[in-house]
């Protein structure tokens, strides 16, 4: 009936994977994260890798899941990390990304979520956020399956 | 039952419990989540049932939520048709295709306008000049200058659409300078014509535009483009606020003069 029983949030899954490199070869993916911290209740707003630049909020196991995150997902954005599951004090989150469209000015804000129902919480706080700020700004919302490939994109 | 998709599960399965039931009746687990923030509509939507499934679904919930009621079954929201990596339009693109809503609004009561036409008294040829001033001061020099400098400028101005378009505009402009003329010559044919020729060269340019070029647009355009386009989009409207209230009172007392008369007359 449904590829999920349970919660799909924490139902176990393994994923068969075939070994697409050929024994001993060697890739090196440059990192593309330009700042540090990166949790979204550690960032600050008023750092000057967030004025006027695109952002990225991602779910906290987005990285882990997408194969190219730092070259398709994170390149020449600044970043935010999160969980809407199991972090608390989302209001903060609220207030923080309220500050980065209206403080920081940023110029989009990206939301990468997993397909797991209560990832969906992250665009929930991001939603909310825009409608109280008083600067309006793109939003995107771009889902990815738990193998990691995008499933949606959407601009809210 | 819209109010009840928006809720959280937790919260619905503590207010119905047997909704915990009807959800593991679909494989759907939630009843020993120690969190349950996930919305229902949700939940619904990403355990991907079929169609069937999901109204037969639905339909349970709705007898447990509301028993005894009548109540539409909405869907969890989901386009089914739609294809992964489905892009919607973004936000500078929704902009513009607002504003084609209101120029097409103007472009269905040109037949009511040219039906009454009268080039002769003042009162008449001054309704000809306000319907000229908002296809000059609306749809052209507010709506098609965004697109012109600033949203074509992202393209290579060289690609076939985007003459394709500039020569739309150029067309509907010459039918603008038309209808002047005609008006000026007190020759009513002539202006009628003018007017329908622009009513569908808009339409079908708008058609294309919606359909083909602003999909197409979005695709190829970088985040950092979009975000810049709407930011200039929205400074191009803040200066056209006053501007832009007054374009939709004149649409609307047209709507209110011609489209209510013809209500009035089917009666």
């Amino acid at each position: 009936m449904s590829e999920f029983c349970g919660c799909p949030g924490s139902r176990m899954l393994e994923f068969q994977q075939e070994d697409t490199l050929e024994e001993g070869a060697e890739v090196r993916i440059a990192s593309q994260l330009r700042q540090w911290p990166i949790q979204l209740h550690l960032v600050s707003p008023e750092a000057p890798y967030f004025q006027g630049a695109d952002v990225l909020l991602a779910a906290d196991c987005a990285a882990f899941a997408m194969g190219n995150f730092h070259n398709e997902h994170l390149k020449g954005k600044g970043l935010a990390i999160a969980c809407p599951k199991l972090d608390g004090g989302q209001e903060t989150y609220v207030a923080k990304i309220k500050a980065l469209f209206e403080k920081a000015r940023i110029n989009t804000l990206t939301v990468l979520i997993m397909q797991v129902p209560c990832c969906h919480g992250l665009v929930a706080l991001a939603n909310e956020a825009l409608r109280g700020s008083s600067r309006k700004v793109p939003v995107r919302c771009v889902v990815a399956s738990l193998k990691g490939e995008v499933l949606q994109e959407d601009w809210l | 039952m819209e109010r009840f998709l928006e809720s959280p599960i937790k919260e619905l399965i503590d207010r119905f419990p047997a909704l915990g039931t009807v959800l593991e009746d679909y494989g759907i687990g939630c009843v020993p989540c120690s969190v349950g923030t996930c919305l229902l509509r949700d939940i619904v939507e990403i355990h991907n049932l079929s169609p069937g499934d999901e109204e037969k679904l639905m339909g349970r919930i709705a007898a447990v939520v509301a028993p005894g009621q009548s109540v539409a079954i909405p869907r969890s929201g989901r386009d089914r048709a739609a294809g992964p990596r489905k892009v919607s339009y973004s936000p500078p693109m929704k902009m513009l295709v607002e504003e084609h809503r209101r120029i097409l609004r103007f472009v269905a009561l040109i037949p009511a306008l040219t039906a009454e036409l009268d080039v002769e008294s003042g009162e008449g040829r001054g309704r000809i000049l306000d319907a000229v001033d908002f296809i000059r001061s609306y749809a052209d020099r507010f709506h098609h200058a965004k697109e012109e400098d600033l949203l074509f400028a992202c393209f290579d101005e060289g690609l076939e659409i985007l003459k394709a378009m500039h020569e739309d505009h150029r067309r509907g402009r010459a039918c603008v300078q038309g209808v002047l003329d005609a008006l000026g010559r007190r020759n009513a044919g002539e202006v009628s014509r003018n007017l329908a020729e622009y009513g569908e060269i808009l339409t079908e340019h708008i058609r294309k535009e919606d359909e083909i070029l602003y999909p197409w647009m979005d695709r190829n355009l970088t985040t950092r483009q979009v975000g810049e386009l709407y930011a200039r989009f929205r400074e191009v409207d803040e200066g056209f606020l006053e501007a832009g209230e007054r374009y939709e009172a004149f649409i609307a007392g047209l709507e209110g003069q011609y489209l209510d008369a013809k209500v009035e007359v089917v009666r």
